[in-house]
């Protein structure tokens, strides 16, 4: 407990210094605020693009306070979890690179506490960051586009938290066993892409996969239903996320076992 | 055509990008060496707004140790 205390710190000091704890919550509070103004200002920014016919006009329903929250979520499935692979990749692929590790293991020191310290700093700064934009979304979103059910926002934030914690261990995963940072950024956003698309394709199989997150978050938000197999997938979720961090664990041993 | 700047909602997002393009200029000034000559770092700081920065804190810095 007292090695895990430290490896936590050592993470922390080292995200502070590499920035990572300045910029990743500043950039999803950038993309949390800017869905809400873009939404609302759509009809001004697309007359003053200019380059519409003459005579068309363009009628748009103005948008519910929930499909705005819905559509910054989206955003953050697609910029926040790039953002998110970028940041996270090189954490344990630099130090076996850079000879961090060696020297680490060169002492007796637990690779379980090693790694659940990585995935701990990991899981604190993607809350840090999401809470920060998510939070920063919804104000924006009552403020200027209309009100929002609290439970299935509170709700929506949370299975897209899981979520972005499953892309995390993802990526851990992949820098514990690729060397390449952009072979890490590829296989761990190719693999939540793909699991995304599966569950979309084979939604009766795939229900509870981790892939269905997103789904689950953007139908209780909109309808407020889907819950039922959003045990199952939270579970699941969990269990994947439990697997990525033994084998990543069992990955930094074999490793070690080589030098 | 009547374009009304919503400037007062504008800020925070001015800010954020502010925050973001000065330190990354600080911690470029800072750095001993960055990948990629620092001049042209300066450019994409500047004129690459919210991925400029970002691109930089990703792939310019090179971690100190």
């Amino acid at each position: 407990m007292r090695q895990f205390g430290l490896f936590f710190r050592k993470e922390m000091l080292e995200m502070g210094r590499s920035y990572k704890w300045l910029w990743v919550p500043l950039v999803f509070l950038m993309l949390g605020v800017m869905q809400p103004i873009v939404t609302r200002f759509m009809p001004e920014i697309l007359k003053s693009a200019g380059n519409m016919p003459k005579g068309m006009t363009i009628t748009m329903e103005p948008p519910s306070g929930a499909e705005v929250m819905a559509q910054t979520l989206g955003q953050y499935n697609s910029v926040g979890l790039l953002i998110l692979v970028l940041s996270l990749m090189t954490m344990i692929s630099g130090e076996r690179q850079s000879g961090v590790s060696q020297m680490i293991f060169s002492k007796p020191v637990s690779f379980v506490s090693y790694t659940a310290a990585k995935w701990m700093s990991m899981f604190s700064l993607i809350t840090v960051s999401f809470v920060l934009g998510y939070a920063g979304a919804w104000y924006y979103t009552v403020q200027m586009i209309g009100s929002v059910d609290t439970g299935a926002a509170l709700t929506a934030g949370g299975f897209y938290l899981l979520w972005m914690w499953f892309g995390g261990s993802l990526t851990l995963l992949a820098s514990s066993l690729l060397n390449p940072a952009a072979g890490i950024a590829f296989v761990s956003l190719g693999m939540a892409l793909m699991l995304t698309m599966a569950s979309g394709w084979f939604p009766r199989y795939l229900a509870w996969s981790p892939g269905s997150l997103p789904q689950i978050y953007v139908n209780g938000l909109l309808e407020g239903q889907g819950m039922t197999e959003a045990a199952g997938a939270l579970i699941i979720s969990m269990l994947c996320i439990l697997a990525c961090f033994a084998a990543a664990t069992y990955r930094v041993k074999l490793v070690k076992s080589k030098i | 055509m009547n374009t009304d700047i919503p400037w007062n909602l504008l800020a925070p997002l001015i800010f954020i990008q502010l925050i973001l393009s000065v330190v990354g200029l600080i911690s470029l000034y800072k750095a001993e060496s960055t990948r990629g000559p620092k001049w042209l770092w300066v450019i994409i700081i500047l004129c690459g707004s919210l991925l400029g920065s970002v691109a930089y804190f990703v792939v310019g810095r090179k971690d100190v140790s």
